[in-house]
């Protein structure tokens, strides 16, 4: 077992009069690939925002490498739903935002992040402004400007849900590579029972608000996982189980 | 036939221009228009000619006018917007103070401008100044307002700081509106030019050529300061569009100039074909090996 590389002890969130997480608790271990569904107002994006530090939680600590973290931001790489590519940056301006925001990026920034874009999907549009991408080529660049900024631990607030389900496939599948050759730690939130299997090596389940881990459960799959993964009998097994908790026994 | 399509597209309004002189003409001539009710185009333009030497140097003082009352107007608005959008003290107490003061009819408060400013440049300045600010203000104030929450959120969550936001998400959220109000601007600026001239009545300027020859009845003479005050107008805003383009070339272009492109591709350390380098992984790959044992 590898050493917790995020873990959130007891996270109590409450907006004025809502309750959106009670004693949520999770561990993390390092280079972990961790999947979290749960019913819409579960409390995911709250977690999130408390993981990133944007939120402080109303009780509760958040730790990375064992060292408090809780309401900082600046130790995790996140990702939205919503690309947020800044329109009058290329490509390459856009990966690295985060240097450009914190120190100024420099030619090695720059450097890498043409690197990045070669590597990952999207070589010759490096000089490209973001409207004229597809879909999945911004989330590509929103993904390597979440890399770009070297955090260990990835946020992933359901990054492919805007695209439709040839690219999301692809993108999944393109996402499993970049983890396997970059070592991150992701947690990534997601509707979709399918992605959080094909994707994890754990899934948390969250119960309705308020919001907590209600279960977990062990994607024992082997890696590298395709397409025909999820077809397989474990994989249906484990989506089987996981409908289950999220939606009662009669549901599935 | 793509180069056919740019040059029709960029005849189209020259044609329009031209239909509007021949419709004109055609009127007049059709009819028989007398001269001091309508002159004809070409009567027209031979008063300009006729009055050239005089109207060179009025027409520059005009523009003179305009000019430095849309700069001083545009950027004395710009500032205000981003005092305004900065400290919500300074917004709660000026906001009014701008509404108000466009609620004064502009003619009125020429006068006063002339007698606390004198005869010259400043009252004519000022008072285009006065009009071009406000959608400035306006606009910009709005741009600032409606950058992406979620965006600013982010630049949090990468430690961003704050003048570094602004100058690199905030501030250039502001370009595009701000030129929707330098292009009303472009336009209105003339018309302010003309009534500071119209009020202070020592300036040579167009504004007061168009009231001694109209004291005159010269028609033309009338007509021929109407179409130099268009030109002008129209040069502004024509100006402003090319600015315009020049400032966001995300809205017309799929790539950045290759002036402004960061780091010119192939000169890079980490080249395409390179392996997964070490600026690719950073501080990460030092313990590559790491959590492989959790996976699958």
């Amino acid at each position: 077992m590898a050493p917790a590389k995020l873990v959130a002890e007891r996270i109590t969130h409450r907006f004025a009069d809502t309750l959106a997480l009670h004693d949520a608790s999770l561990e993390i271990p390092a280079g972990a690939f961790v999947s979290i569904v749960g019913p819409s107002g579960s409390g995911k994006s709250t977690l999130f925002n408390v993981l990133s530090g944007l939120l402080e939680p109303t009780s509760g600590r958040v730790l990375i490498d064992g060292s408090e973290v809780t309401g900082e931001t600046g130790h995790v790489g996140y990702m939205l739903q919503k690309d947020l590519l800044v329109p009058w940056r290329t490509v390459v301006g856009n990966v690295v935002l985060g240097a450009a925001l914190t120190r100024g990026a420099t030619d090695r920034d720059e450097a890498e992040a043409r690197g990045l874009a070669e590597r990952y999907g999207l070589a010759g549009f490096q000089d490209h402004y973001p409207h004229a991408l597809s879909g999945g080529m911004r989330q590509r660049v929103a993904l390597m400007r979440t890399l770009a900024v070297h955090a260990d631990v990835l946020l992933l607030d359901e990054p492919f849900g805007a695209l439709d389900s040839q690219t999301r496939l692809e993108m999944q599948q393109w996402l499993l590579e970049v983890w396997d050759e970059l070592d991150r730690t992701v947690l990534f939130v997601t509707h979709d029972v399918d992605e959080a299997i094909f994707l994890a090596d754990r899934v948390l389940v969250m119960s309705p608000r308020p919001g907590r881990i209600a279960a977990e459960i062990d994607v024992s799959i082997p890696r590298p996982r395709r397409l025909e993964t999820l077809t397989s009998p474990a994989f249906m097994a484990l989506k089987r189980q996981l409908l289950d908790l999220l939606y009662g026994q009669g549901a599935a | 036939m793509s180069g056919w399509r740019r040059a029709g597209r960029m005849a189209t309004p020259v044609l329009a221009v031209v239909g509007v002189f021949v419709l004109w003409d055609l009127t007049v001539r059709v009819f028989d228009v007398k001269p001091y009710l309508v002159p004809s185009p070409a009567s027209t333009f031979q008063a300009i000619a006729d009055d050239w030497e005089i109207l060179r140097p009025y027409t520059w003082t005009t523009v003179t006018e305009t000019v430095l009352g849309f700069v001083l107007g545009a950027v004395v608005g710009f500032v205000l917007a981003v005092l305004m959008s900065r400290w919500s003290l300074v917004q709660r107490v000026v906001y009014p103070l701008l509404v108000g003061s466009q609620a004064i009819p502009i003619v009125a408060i020429g006068f006063p401008l002339v007698i606390l400013l004198g005869y010259g440049l400043r009252p004519k300045v000022s008072i285009v100044a006065f009009i071009v600010f406000f959608p400035v203000v306006v606009n910009v104030l709005d741009g600032l307002a409606n950058v992406d929450r979620d965006l600013l959120n982010l630049a949090k969550v990468m430690s961003g700081r704050p003048w570094r936001v602004f100058l690199l998400i905030e501030l250039p959220a502001t370009v595009t509106p701000l030129f929707s109000a330098l292009k009303l601007g472009a336009t209105y600026a003339v018309t302010g030019a003309v009534l500071g001239e119209w009020i202070a009545t020592t300036t040579r300027g167009l504004g007061n050529y168009l009231l001694v020859q109209n004291s005159r009845l010269n028609t033309d003479a009338v007509y021929g300061a109407v179409l130099l005050l268009t030109a002008i107008g129209v040069s502004g805003f024509l100006l402003v569009l090319a600015l315009e383009r020049l400032a966001t070339p995300w809205r017309s272009r799929s790539t950045a100039r290759r002036w402004r492109r960061p780091t010119p591709a192939g000169s890079d350390v980490a080249g395409p074909s390179s392996e997964p380098s070490v600026a690719v992984t950073g501080p990460v790959s030092e313990d590559g090996a790491r959590g492989e044992g959790d996976r699958s």
